[in-house]
């Protein structure tokens, strides 16, 4: 038995098969034979053979991500298809092979140019090089005979997929009930691909390094997404402790023992999560993510295309609040149509509210013409919230609230049906942590994001590996922030949710019920474990351990306190 | 025959709106090229083909002509031009793309 560590992702256990997955290898080809040597009409043939082959592989991979994951995410397939039928690009591998090339060298050459034909063009056309290297591979493969050929959507029941890393189409390929597990050599929780195991609930490892390199095919594996790590030949005792056994779902609201009701929403980027959401009895949604919406697309969605979306997340929810995020860009997330500009310091940038007050403000009012419209169709409105991001100044949550109104007044002037929504802010940098009373003042809610306060709070840049460490929401800085702002919301009518990463892990659970937050949103996976954990909380004890973990000086004093050992 | 037009969708004719004009060239019975105006003749490329399409990186605001041959000669111009001077239609639907499920990183 050998235990190996990385950052749990998914926080559930499974154990299987290994299998890697080497979409890169394999690939080598043999040594080029003299022309004459070749026989160019079977080369042809090969080649017509291997297109068929690519060609059938990419449809099942369009349907399966059609179904598992939408239609938006299978989009990308076709323009694999697109390639795969490209007369220049087939004819000019043809000839190549006509003049005495054979036919895995001929698709390496010419996808070779094309490939860097993208490269050498703007950020975004980087894109159409990875479709090209998807389609150069899926040819070689056939025509090698590879056996890296892992049909990803048709692997064998139990199977722990090992991978360098995985895209996010190989993710949204991967049949949930087949994968007992994910484990990758690179990569954080917040990688996309991360983001989609957590929405199908495959448990998942990521980041565990090199040692990963060592399992081999057919190794057995238990992941365990809850504590981190990864066992190979792990022995019963090992498997049956392992975290992961999924607690019952819980479909009603829940409280403590002694009857203090906790919110537990959960945290949504696409339609397609919306109904695991519910099956898992989430209490509606804590923060559904409008970026989708805005992303790798050509150009900005329509109010009524918003419209649409926030109305399915509203019926998928009709007895529960759904808090919608304004667009949130900028810093990481780049949108190639908003032109947004390159910074130093992207973090400590033009981000979140600050572009929508500003270059983006008909992004923004746009936004707000479809929420108000979809709050009507909730009756008073008392559906649906509203919250912007990266606060820091009182001025942006007033003029947040008047474009509100004014949008209303627009909305009134036309005779369109609208109501107006709650209105929250985001708690992630330090003013809006110092500001807290004066925006609970003023707001219906606020909801803090713990992963962009964590970064903020300890200067950390959390995609820099070098400052990992730093980036910790159990730092007692981080939680004396989250303290403030609930205590200074206390005297007031505005509720506090968290609606960060730390909100979803059940070990921290009483610990946030006794900082005083009225709702934990997260990733739906981890939604029946949180409210299994809440109904267990006596409250007097939870601010206790609060209190104690409060007053702690370092992040190992809180794990102390905690009992939790995280290295 | 041959007509320039002022390209209208924001995007340009980048991966959709290509693969959309790609697409409806390959419905007619005609020689369809496409180019930047200013590159004359020497800048056209065969409008069949995504990589050629895609590769001109024509961004929104530029005037592209396109020339065709053949017996549907006139129906393809007009539905190329067509394609080119509208807002891209059905923006909704599959237009959004790979990464319709991560609307970001958590909080």
């Amino acid at each position: 038995m050998r235990t190996l560590t990385g950052v749990g992702s998914t926080p559930l256990a499974g154990v299987g098969t290994a299998r890697w997955y080497r979409p890169e290898a394999d690939l080598t080809l043999p040594d080029r034979p003299d022309p004459s040597a070749v026989d160019a009409d079977a080369e042809l043939a090969r080649f017509e053979d291997a297109r068929d082959e690519a060609r059938e592989a990419i449809r099942n991979a369009r349907d399966r991500a059609a179904e598992r994951v939408g239609e938006e995410e299978a989009a990308v397939f076709d323009a694999h298809e697109g390639f795969l039928d490209d007369p220049e690009l087939v004819g000019d591998v043809e000839e190549a092979i006509r003049d005495g090339t054979p036919a895995e060298h001929a698709v390496r050459d010419r996808f070779a140019a094309a490939i860097e034909q993208f490269e050498d063009l703007d950020g975004r056309m980087a894109e159409r090089a990875d479709d090209l290297r998807d389609v150069r591979d899926r040819l070689l493969r056939v025509l090698l005979d590879a056996d890296a050929l892992v049909d990803l959507g048709d692997l064998p029941d139990g199977t722990v997929l090992l991978a360098e890393r995985l895209t996010p189409s190989d993710t949204a390929a991967l049949d949930p009930d087949a994968v007992a597990g994910i484990a990758t050599v690179a990569g954080g929780r917040t990688a996309h691909a991360a983001i989609i195991a957590r929405s199908l609930s495959i448990p998942a490892v990521v980041g565990v390094g090199e040692s990963l390199r060592d399992v081999e095919d057919g190794d057995d594996l238990l992941v365990d997404g809850e504590a981190g790590r990864v066992v190979v030949d792990p022995d019963a005792e090992t498997r049956e402790g392992a975290g992961g056994n999924e607690a019952p779902v819980i479909a009603e609201r829940v409280a403590t023992a002694d009857g203090r009701s906790v919110e537990v929403a959960a945290n949504v980027g696409s339609e397609a999560e919306l109904a695991p959401a519910a099956d898992r009895g989430a209490d509606g949604i804590g923060l559904f993510r409008t970026e989708f919406l805005f992303l790798d697309r050509e150009a900005p969605p329509t109010e009524d295309e918003q419209y649409e979306a926030v109305n399915t997340a509203l019926s998928a929810f009709p007895d529960d609040r759904v808090v919608v995020r304004t667009l949130d860009v900028g810093g990481d997330k780049r949108v190639p149509y908003l032109d947004l500009p390159t910074e130093p310091n992207p973090f400590l940038g033009r981000r979140g509210i600050r572009l929508s007050l500003d270059e983006h403000r008909d992004l923004f009012e746009t936004q707000l013409r479809a929420l108000l419209r979809a709050a009507a169709s909730e009756g008073d409105g008392e559906g649906l919230a509203v919250m912007v991001p990266l606060v820091s100044r009182i001025e942006e949550v007033e003029a947040a609230a008047e474009a509100v109104e004014s949008v209303a007044a627009d909305l009134a002037a036309e005779g369109v049906d609208h109501a107006v929504p709650e209105l929250g802010a985001m708690i992630e940098t330090p003013a809006g942590v110092f500001l807290a009373d004066a925006l609970a003042e003023r707001l219906d809610f606020l909801s803090v994001g713990t992963n962009d306060l964590a970064q903020y709070v300890m200067a950390a840049d959390r995609e820099n590996d070098g400052v990992a460490d730093y980036h910790d929401p159990l730092h007692p800085a981080v939680l004396r922030a989250i303290d403030h702002a609930t205590s200074a919301a206390a005297g007031t009518d505005a509720w506090v949710g968290m609606c960060g990463e730390m909100a979803g892990d059940p070990a921290l659970t009483e610990l946030l019920v006794g900082l005083g937050l009225d709702e934990l949103s997260m990733s739906a996976v981890t939604v029946p474990a949180v409210k299994e954990r809440v109904t267990e909380i006596d409250s007097a004890e939870a601010r206790a351990l609060a209190d104690e973990a409060l007053a702690c000086e370092t992040r190992s004093e809180v794990l102390d306190v905690l009992g939790l050992d995280r290295g | 025959m041959e007509r320039t037009v002022t390209v209208v969708p924001e995007a340009g004719l980048h991966a959709r709106p290509a693969s959309k004009l790609v697409q409806a060239v390959n419905r007619f019975d005609a020689d369809v090229s496409i180019g930047r105006a200013e590159d004359g003749d020497d800048g056209l490329v065969r409008a069949d083909s995504m990589l050629s399409v895609s590769g001109l990186n024509v961004g929104h605001g530029e005037s592209v002509r396109v020339v065709t041959e053949g017996p549907d000669a006139a129906d393809a111009l007009d539905a190329v031009c067509d394609l080119l001077t509208s807002e891209v239609e059905g923006n909704g639907d599959a237009e959004s793309g790979r990464d319709g499920t991560d609307g970001g990183d958590p909080e």
